[in-house]
Protein backbone atom coordinates (compact mmCIF):
# COMPACT_ATOMS: atom_id res chain seq x y z
CA UNK A 1 0.00 0.00 0.00
CA UNK A 2 0.67 3.76 -0.84
CA UNK A 3 1.29 6.65 1.65
CA UNK A 4 -1.50 7.90 0.33
CA UNK A 5 -4.11 4.89 0.80
CA UNK A 6 -2.91 4.67 3.86
CA UNK A 7 -4.01 8.19 4.62
CA UNK A 8 -7.74 7.10 3.50
CA UNK A 9 -7.31 4.23 5.20
CA UNK A 10 -5.85 3.85 8.86
CA UNK A 11 -7.09 0.47 9.13
CA UNK A 12 -5.59 -1.98 6.67
CA UNK A 13 -8.18 -2.42 3.87
CA UNK A 14 -10.69 -5.61 4.53
CA UNK A 15 -10.81 -8.73 2.50
CA UNK A 16 -14.24 -7.40 1.13
CA UNK A 17 -11.92 -4.15 -0.08
CA UNK A 18 -9.23 -5.91 -1.20
CA UNK A 19 -11.56 -8.15 -3.40
CA UNK A 20 -13.41 -5.02 -5.01
CA UNK A 21 -9.68 -3.32 -5.71
CA UNK A 22 -9.33 -6.40 -7.26
CA UNK A 23 -12.26 -6.83 -9.60
CA UNK A 24 -12.02 -3.12 -10.78
CA UNK A 25 -8.02 -3.38 -11.82
CA UNK A 26 -8.79 -6.78 -13.36
CA UNK A 27 -11.69 -4.86 -15.67
CA UNK A 28 -9.49 -2.15 -16.03
CA UNK A 29 -6.28 -3.57 -16.73
CA UNK A 30 -8.58 -5.57 -19.66
CA UNK A 31 -9.72 -2.07 -21.08
CA UNK A 32 -13.63 -3.30 -20.42
CA UNK A 33 -14.42 -0.75 -17.49
CA UNK A 34 -12.85 2.82 -17.14
CA UNK A 35 -11.88 4.08 -14.31
CA UNK A 36 -13.14 7.99 -15.16
CA UNK A 37 -16.33 5.62 -15.44
CA UNK A 38 -16.22 4.79 -12.38
CA UNK A 39 -15.42 8.14 -11.20
CA UNK A 40 -18.12 9.89 -12.89
CA UNK A 41 -20.35 7.57 -11.37
CA UNK A 42 -19.31 8.25 -7.91
CA UNK A 43 -19.25 11.42 -8.44
CA UNK A 44 -22.78 11.88 -9.76
CA UNK A 45 -24.31 11.04 -6.86
CA UNK A 46 -21.74 12.72 -4.27
CA UNK A 47 -21.96 16.18 -6.34
CA UNK A 48 -25.15 16.34 -8.41
CA UNK A 49 -27.73 13.94 -6.92
CA UNK A 50 -29.01 13.85 -3.47
CA UNK A 51 -31.60 15.17 -1.34
CA UNK A 52 -31.51 18.65 -2.13
CA UNK A 53 -33.08 17.64 -5.49
CA UNK A 54 -36.15 16.62 -4.06
CA UNK A 55 -35.77 19.12 -1.29
CA UNK A 56 -36.04 21.46 -4.21
CA UNK A 57 -39.29 19.73 -5.81
CA UNK A 58 -40.86 19.74 -2.35
CA UNK A 59 -40.37 23.85 -1.67
CA UNK A 60 -41.64 24.65 -5.11
CA UNK A 61 -45.01 23.17 -4.77
CA UNK A 62 -45.22 24.53 -1.00
CA UNK A 63 -45.38 27.73 -2.74
CA UNK A 64 -46.92 27.16 -6.30
CA UNK A 65 -50.53 25.19 -6.00
CA UNK A 66 -50.29 24.42 -10.03
CA UNK A 67 -47.06 22.79 -9.90
CA UNK A 68 -48.54 21.02 -6.39
CA UNK A 69 -50.90 19.82 -8.76
CA UNK A 70 -48.84 18.78 -12.00
CA UNK A 71 -46.39 17.14 -8.99
CA UNK A 72 -49.38 14.78 -8.01
CA UNK A 73 -51.15 14.06 -11.55
CA UNK A 74 -47.94 13.92 -13.23
CA UNK A 75 -45.01 13.20 -11.23
CA UNK A 76 -41.80 12.91 -13.48
CA UNK A 77 -43.06 15.61 -16.03
CA UNK A 78 -43.58 18.29 -13.25
CA UNK A 79 -39.76 16.99 -11.72
CA UNK A 80 -38.45 17.15 -15.11
CA UNK A 81 -39.37 21.16 -14.68
CA UNK A 82 -36.99 21.72 -12.28
CA UNK A 83 -33.98 20.07 -14.61
CA UNK A 84 -34.44 16.26 -12.22
CA UNK A 85 -34.40 13.20 -13.13
CA UNK A 86 -32.84 9.67 -14.67
CA UNK A 87 -32.65 6.20 -13.71
CA UNK A 88 -34.60 4.80 -11.02
CA UNK A 89 -37.12 7.42 -11.79
CA UNK A 90 -38.27 6.00 -14.89
CA UNK A 91 -41.82 5.69 -13.12
CA UNK A 92 -42.23 8.49 -10.14
CA UNK A 93 -45.33 8.57 -7.91
CA UNK A 94 -45.52 11.20 -5.44
CA UNK A 95 -47.60 10.69 -2.42
CA UNK A 96 -49.04 14.01 -0.05
CA UNK A 97 -49.06 14.25 3.70
CA UNK A 98 -52.45 15.33 5.13
CA UNK A 99 -53.45 16.03 8.70
CA UNK A 100 -55.08 12.60 8.49
CA UNK A 101 -52.22 10.70 6.16
CA UNK A 102 -49.10 10.12 6.69
CA UNK A 103 -46.79 8.66 3.80
CA UNK A 104 -44.15 6.25 4.23
CA UNK A 105 -41.86 4.42 2.14
CA UNK A 106 -39.88 1.16 2.12
CA UNK A 107 -38.42 -1.68 -0.10
CA UNK A 108 -39.00 -4.91 1.86
CA UNK A 109 -37.62 -6.78 -1.26
CA UNK A 110 -34.41 -4.85 -2.17
CA UNK A 111 -33.44 -1.32 -1.56
CA UNK A 112 -35.50 0.54 -4.61
CA UNK A 113 -35.48 4.16 -3.95
CA UNK A 114 -36.19 7.28 -6.37
CA UNK A 115 -32.34 8.08 -7.50
CA UNK A 116 -32.77 11.12 -9.17
CA UNK A 117 -34.68 13.24 -6.53
CA UNK A 118 -32.74 11.68 -2.84
CA UNK A 119 -29.44 10.35 -4.40
CA UNK A 120 -28.57 6.62 -3.01
CA UNK A 121 -30.33 4.97 -0.14
CA UNK A 122 -28.94 5.35 3.56
CA UNK A 123 -27.84 2.44 4.91
CA UNK A 124 -30.76 1.92 7.09
CA UNK A 125 -33.37 2.21 4.42
CA UNK A 126 -31.29 -1.23 2.61
CA UNK A 127 -31.04 -2.63 6.13
CA UNK A 128 -33.24 -5.74 7.69
CA UNK A 129 -34.98 -4.03 10.27
CA UNK A 130 -36.72 -0.93 8.23
CA UNK A 131 -37.29 -3.83 5.43
CA UNK A 132 -38.94 -6.32 7.68
CA UNK A 133 -40.43 -3.76 10.11
CA UNK A 134 -41.69 -0.70 8.44
CA UNK A 135 -45.03 -2.90 6.91
CA UNK A 136 -45.11 -4.92 9.99
CA UNK A 137 -45.05 -2.34 12.81
CA UNK A 138 -44.87 1.21 11.48
CA UNK A 139 -45.52 3.30 14.40
CA UNK A 140 -42.62 1.73 16.31
CA UNK A 141 -40.38 2.34 13.79
CA UNK A 142 -40.86 6.15 13.54
CA UNK A 143 -41.00 6.38 17.12
CA UNK A 144 -37.42 5.05 16.46
CA UNK A 145 -36.69 7.69 14.29
CA UNK A 146 -38.21 10.47 16.84
CA UNK A 147 -41.67 10.85 15.20
CA UNK A 148 -44.67 10.31 17.25
CA UNK A 149 -47.69 10.91 15.02
CA UNK A 150 -51.17 11.30 16.94
CA UNK A 151 -53.40 7.88 16.97
CA UNK A 152 -55.79 9.50 14.48
CA UNK A 153 -53.44 9.65 11.61
CA UNK A 154 -53.54 6.86 8.88
CA UNK A 155 -50.25 5.62 8.32
CA UNK A 156 -49.84 4.48 4.32
CA UNK A 157 -46.77 2.57 3.98
CA UNK A 158 -45.78 2.59 0.60
CA UNK A 159 -43.50 -0.84 -0.16
CA UNK A 160 -41.92 -0.57 -4.12
CA UNK A 161 -42.13 -3.74 -5.06
CA UNK A 162 -42.06 -2.44 -8.83
CA UNK A 163 -40.82 -0.27 -10.98
CA UNK A 164 -42.98 2.73 -9.52
CA UNK A 165 -40.55 5.23 -7.24
CA UNK A 166 -42.34 7.59 -4.76
CA UNK A 167 -41.51 10.66 -3.11
CA UNK A 168 -43.39 12.13 -0.02
CA UNK A 169 -44.55 15.47 -0.15
CA UNK A 170 -44.01 16.66 3.46
CA UNK A 171 -46.74 19.16 4.59
CA UNK A 172 -45.03 22.41 5.10
CA UNK A 173 -45.15 23.69 8.77
CA UNK A 174 -46.98 26.74 9.64
CA UNK A 175 -44.27 29.38 10.51
CA UNK A 176 -43.24 29.69 7.10
CA UNK A 177 -44.76 32.35 6.02
CA UNK A 178 -42.55 34.30 3.31
CA UNK A 179 -40.12 32.08 3.40
CA UNK A 180 -38.46 31.80 0.02
CA UNK A 181 -37.59 28.07 -1.85
CA UNK A 182 -34.12 28.13 -0.49
CA UNK A 183 -35.38 28.82 2.74
CA UNK A 184 -37.83 25.98 3.19
CA UNK A 185 -35.70 23.51 0.49
CA UNK A 186 -33.47 23.97 3.66
CA UNK A 187 -35.78 22.31 6.15
CA UNK A 188 -37.02 19.28 3.71
CA UNK A 189 -34.48 16.38 4.87
CA UNK A 190 -34.23 13.04 2.82
CA UNK A 191 -36.05 11.61 5.64
CA UNK A 192 -39.06 13.73 5.24
CA UNK A 193 -39.42 12.42 1.72
CA UNK A 194 -39.08 8.97 2.67
CA UNK A 195 -41.66 9.71 5.83
CA UNK A 196 -39.43 9.27 8.54
CA UNK A 197 -39.55 12.62 10.01
CA UNK A 198 -41.61 15.64 9.40
CA UNK A 199 -40.11 19.02 8.68
CA UNK A 200 -39.71 21.05 11.87
CA UNK A 201 -38.80 24.47 12.06
CA UNK A 202 -36.58 25.67 15.07
CA UNK A 203 -37.18 28.78 16.68
CA UNK A 204 -39.15 31.37 15.69
CA UNK A 205 -39.39 31.81 11.93
CA UNK A 206 -36.62 33.50 9.75
CA UNK A 207 -38.04 35.83 7.48
CA UNK B 1 -37.90 -16.62 -5.09
CA UNK B 2 -38.77 -17.14 -1.48
CA UNK B 3 -35.48 -16.08 0.10
CA UNK B 4 -34.43 -14.43 2.79
CA UNK B 5 -33.81 -11.30 0.78
CA UNK B 6 -38.04 -11.01 1.33
CA UNK B 7 -37.76 -9.13 4.65
CA UNK B 8 -41.35 -8.34 5.11
CA UNK B 9 -42.34 -8.79 8.67
CA UNK B 10 -39.81 -11.07 9.91
CA UNK B 11 -38.83 -10.56 13.50
CA UNK B 12 -35.31 -10.25 15.22
CA UNK B 13 -33.46 -7.77 13.60
CA UNK B 14 -33.37 -5.15 16.00
CA UNK B 15 -33.60 -1.36 16.02
CA UNK B 16 -33.97 0.38 12.54
CA UNK B 17 -31.31 2.78 13.73
CA UNK B 18 -28.10 1.93 14.27
CA UNK B 19 -24.64 3.50 14.07
CA UNK B 20 -23.97 4.86 11.09
CA UNK B 21 -26.69 4.21 9.20
CA UNK B 22 -27.64 7.76 8.47
CA UNK B 23 -24.41 7.54 5.75
CA UNK B 24 -25.84 5.72 2.16
CA UNK B 25 -21.66 3.94 2.48
CA UNK B 26 -18.85 4.41 4.64
CA UNK B 27 -15.95 3.19 2.65
CA UNK B 28 -14.48 4.16 -0.87
CA UNK B 29 -14.75 0.96 -2.38
CA UNK B 30 -18.34 1.14 -1.42
CA UNK B 31 -19.97 3.26 -4.31
CA UNK B 32 -17.01 1.75 -6.75
CA UNK B 33 -18.72 -1.53 -7.19
CA UNK B 34 -22.18 0.11 -6.71
CA UNK B 35 -20.75 1.75 -10.19
CA UNK B 36 -18.50 -1.20 -11.38
CA UNK B 37 -22.03 -3.43 -11.31
CA UNK B 38 -23.92 -0.83 -13.22
CA UNK B 39 -21.26 -0.67 -16.14
CA UNK B 40 -21.88 -4.22 -16.22
CA UNK B 41 -25.00 -3.98 -17.46
CA UNK B 42 -24.79 -0.72 -19.43
CA UNK B 43 -21.81 -2.59 -21.06
CA UNK B 44 -22.81 -5.79 -21.35
CA UNK B 45 -20.34 -7.50 -19.52
CA UNK B 46 -22.79 -9.72 -17.48
CA UNK B 47 -24.71 -12.38 -18.05
CA UNK B 48 -28.22 -14.05 -16.30
CA UNK B 49 -30.61 -12.60 -15.01
CA UNK B 50 -30.02 -8.83 -13.29
CA UNK B 51 -27.57 -8.31 -10.38
CA UNK B 52 -31.02 -8.25 -8.16
CA UNK B 53 -31.61 -11.42 -8.96
CA UNK B 54 -28.42 -13.11 -8.99
CA UNK B 55 -28.05 -10.95 -5.35
CA UNK B 56 -30.98 -13.38 -4.56
CA UNK B 57 -29.41 -16.35 -5.01
CA UNK B 58 -26.78 -15.76 -2.87
CA UNK B 59 -26.81 -18.26 0.06
CA UNK B 60 -28.78 -16.98 2.79
CA UNK B 61 -26.43 -16.72 5.64
CA UNK B 62 -23.96 -14.96 3.62
CA UNK B 63 -26.91 -12.76 2.49
CA UNK B 64 -27.63 -11.68 5.94
CA UNK B 65 -23.80 -11.31 6.91
CA UNK B 66 -23.17 -9.41 3.90
CA UNK B 67 -22.86 -5.13 3.86
CA UNK B 68 -25.25 -4.23 1.47
CA UNK B 69 -22.48 -3.41 -1.18
CA UNK B 70 -20.66 -6.66 -0.91
CA UNK B 71 -24.08 -8.29 -2.12
CA UNK B 72 -23.51 -6.04 -5.18
CA UNK B 73 -19.91 -7.31 -5.19
CA UNK B 74 -20.94 -10.55 -5.34
CA UNK B 75 -23.52 -9.96 -8.55
CA UNK B 76 -21.67 -7.58 -10.45
CA UNK B 77 -18.61 -10.52 -10.10
CA UNK B 78 -21.56 -13.49 -10.73
CA UNK B 79 -22.73 -11.78 -13.87
CA UNK B 80 -19.02 -11.73 -15.12
CA UNK B 81 -17.81 -14.90 -14.86
CA UNK B 82 -21.35 -16.42 -16.18
CA UNK B 83 -20.45 -14.21 -19.10
CA UNK B 84 -16.85 -15.35 -19.20
CA UNK B 85 -15.71 -12.16 -19.31
CA UNK B 86 -13.63 -13.12 -16.41
CA UNK B 87 -12.86 -16.90 -15.58
CA UNK B 88 -12.62 -18.31 -12.29
CA UNK B 89 -9.52 -17.37 -9.75
CA UNK B 90 -8.66 -14.16 -11.83
CA UNK B 91 -9.57 -12.10 -8.87
CA UNK B 92 -7.53 -13.78 -6.54
CA UNK B 93 -5.09 -13.58 -9.18
CA UNK B 94 -5.43 -9.57 -9.35
CA UNK B 95 -5.75 -9.77 -5.71
CA UNK B 96 -2.39 -10.96 -4.83
CA UNK B 97 -0.60 -9.19 -7.49
CA UNK B 98 -2.01 -5.80 -5.97
CA UNK B 99 -0.93 -6.76 -2.36
CA UNK B 100 2.60 -7.98 -3.85
CA UNK B 101 2.74 -3.91 -4.36
CA UNK B 102 2.09 -3.79 -8.30
CA UNK B 103 0.32 -0.27 -8.99
CA UNK B 104 -2.87 -0.62 -9.61
CA UNK B 105 -3.89 -0.63 -13.39
CA UNK B 106 -6.04 2.48 -15.03
CA UNK B 107 -8.17 2.53 -17.73
CA UNK B 108 -8.83 6.24 -19.42
CA UNK B 109 -12.34 5.94 -21.63
CA UNK B 110 -14.29 9.26 -21.58
CA UNK B 111 -16.37 7.96 -23.76
CA UNK B 112 -17.55 5.29 -21.48
CA UNK B 113 -17.80 7.53 -18.56
CA UNK B 114 -20.40 9.57 -21.24
CA UNK B 115 -22.22 6.50 -22.18
CA UNK B 116 -23.04 5.61 -18.66
CA UNK B 117 -23.75 9.14 -17.18
CA UNK B 118 -26.44 9.22 -20.33
CA UNK B 119 -27.56 5.96 -19.43
CA UNK B 120 -28.06 7.32 -15.77
CA UNK B 121 -29.81 10.49 -16.74
CA UNK B 122 -31.90 8.56 -19.25
CA UNK B 123 -35.86 7.39 -18.24
CA UNK B 124 -37.30 4.11 -19.24
CA UNK B 125 -41.33 4.61 -17.87
CA UNK B 126 -43.39 1.63 -18.24
CA UNK B 127 -45.79 1.81 -21.15
CA UNK B 128 -49.48 3.28 -20.28
CA UNK B 129 -52.17 1.09 -18.99
CA UNK B 130 -53.93 -0.84 -21.28
CA UNK B 131 -57.86 0.33 -21.81
CA UNK B 132 -58.71 -3.64 -20.88
CA UNK B 133 -56.70 -3.99 -17.68
CA UNK B 134 -58.89 -6.86 -15.92
CA UNK B 135 -59.40 -5.03 -12.82
CA UNK B 136 -60.32 -0.96 -11.97
CA UNK B 137 -59.59 0.91 -8.96
CA UNK B 138 -61.40 0.34 -5.66
CA UNK B 139 -61.83 -3.51 -7.17
CA UNK B 140 -61.12 -6.09 -4.89
CA UNK B 141 -58.57 -8.21 -5.78
CA UNK B 142 -56.33 -11.19 -4.06
CA UNK B 143 -52.97 -12.33 -4.13
CA UNK B 144 -52.45 -15.90 -5.36
CA UNK B 145 -50.88 -18.25 -3.40
CA UNK B 146 -47.68 -19.01 -5.12
CA UNK B 147 -43.95 -20.17 -4.03
CA UNK B 148 -41.63 -19.69 -7.05
CA UNK B 149 -38.53 -20.75 -7.43
CA UNK B 150 -37.09 -17.80 -9.06
CA UNK B 151 -37.14 -14.03 -9.07
CA UNK B 152 -40.66 -12.71 -8.13
CA UNK B 153 -41.78 -9.06 -7.04
CA UNK B 154 -45.15 -10.47 -5.20
CA UNK B 155 -43.51 -11.20 -1.33
CA UNK B 156 -44.61 -13.47 0.55
CA UNK B 157 -46.37 -11.27 3.43
CA UNK B 158 -48.75 -9.88 0.95
CA UNK B 159 -50.10 -13.69 -0.48
CA UNK B 160 -53.43 -14.68 0.29
CA UNK B 161 -54.72 -11.28 1.07
CA UNK B 162 -57.30 -9.13 -0.35
CA UNK B 163 -56.89 -5.58 -0.92
CA UNK B 164 -58.49 -3.11 -3.00
CA UNK B 165 -56.67 -1.41 -6.29
CA UNK B 166 -55.53 1.74 -5.73
CA UNK B 167 -54.08 2.94 -9.03
CA UNK B 168 -53.76 1.12 -12.52
CA UNK B 169 -49.95 2.47 -12.62
CA UNK B 170 -48.61 0.99 -16.02
CA UNK B 171 -48.32 -2.15 -17.63
CA UNK B 172 -44.48 -3.65 -17.29
CA UNK B 173 -42.96 -7.25 -18.36
CA UNK B 174 -43.31 -10.03 -15.42
CA UNK B 175 -40.10 -9.89 -13.74
CA UNK B 176 -40.63 -13.83 -12.72
CA UNK B 177 -40.00 -14.21 -16.62
CA UNK B 178 -38.65 -11.24 -18.12
CA UNK B 179 -35.45 -11.20 -15.70
CA UNK B 180 -34.69 -14.47 -17.46
CA UNK B 181 -34.69 -13.38 -20.77
CA UNK B 182 -38.01 -14.58 -21.84
CA UNK B 183 -40.27 -12.81 -24.24
CA UNK B 184 -43.12 -11.64 -22.50
CA UNK B 185 -46.01 -9.10 -23.23
CA UNK B 186 -46.68 -6.30 -20.59
CA UNK B 187 -49.39 -6.20 -18.38
CA UNK B 188 -50.73 -3.95 -16.13
CA UNK B 189 -49.04 -3.20 -12.71
CA UNK B 190 -51.68 -1.93 -9.76
CA UNK B 191 -51.16 -0.41 -6.79
CA UNK B 192 -52.97 -2.65 -4.15
CA UNK B 193 -53.83 -1.02 -0.76
CA UNK B 194 -54.09 -3.61 2.10
CA UNK B 195 -55.32 -3.18 5.66
CA UNK B 196 -52.98 -4.05 8.15
CA UNK B 197 -55.24 -6.32 10.05
CA UNK B 198 -55.61 -8.37 6.74
CA UNK B 199 -51.91 -8.73 6.65
CA UNK B 200 -51.03 -9.12 9.95
CA UNK B 201 -53.81 -9.72 12.02
CA UNK B 202 -54.36 -8.36 15.38
CA UNK B 203 -52.17 -5.54 16.26
CA UNK B 204 -51.27 -3.50 19.56
CA UNK B 205 -50.52 -0.26 16.73
CA UNK B 206 -53.82 1.39 15.39
CA UNK B 207 -54.70 -0.24 11.93
CA UNK B 208 -52.35 1.34 9.05
CA UNK B 209 -52.64 0.31 5.10
CA UNK B 210 -49.78 -1.03 3.04
CA UNK B 211 -49.59 -0.33 -0.74
CA UNK B 212 -48.22 -3.00 -2.75
CA UNK B 213 -47.14 -2.29 -6.85
CA UNK B 214 -47.98 -5.75 -8.25
CA UNK B 215 -48.47 -7.41 -11.56
CA UNK B 216 -51.61 -8.54 -12.81
CA UNK B 217 -50.52 -12.05 -12.92
CA UNK B 218 -50.09 -12.14 -9.04
CA UNK B 219 -53.69 -11.18 -8.47
CA UNK B 220 -56.85 -12.64 -8.84
CA UNK B 221 -60.36 -10.80 -8.13
CA UNK B 222 -61.97 -11.26 -4.98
Amino acid sequence: MTAVDDHHHPRPPSAVELRAQALEALLAERGLVSTDAIDAVVELYENDVGPQNGAKVVAHAWVDDGYRERLLTNANQAIAELGFGGAEGDNMVVVPNTPAIHNMIVCTLCSCYPWPVLGLPPTWYKSPPYRARAVSEPRAVLREFGLELSQEVEIRVWDSSAEVRYLVLPMRPAATEGWSEDQLAAIVSRDCMIGTAVPLVAGPART
Amino acid sequence: MDGVHDMGGMHGFGPALEPGGELAYHERWEPRVFAIQILVGVEGLGAGPGGRAVREEMDPARYLAATYYERWLYSAEQRLLRKGTIAPGEIEAMKERLEAGEATPVHRDRAMADRILANLRAEDPMEPPPPDARFARRARVRVRRMHPKGHTRCPRYARGAVGLVEAVRGADRLPDRAVYGEKVAPEPVYSVAFRSEDLWGPSEEPGWTVVLDLWESYLEPA
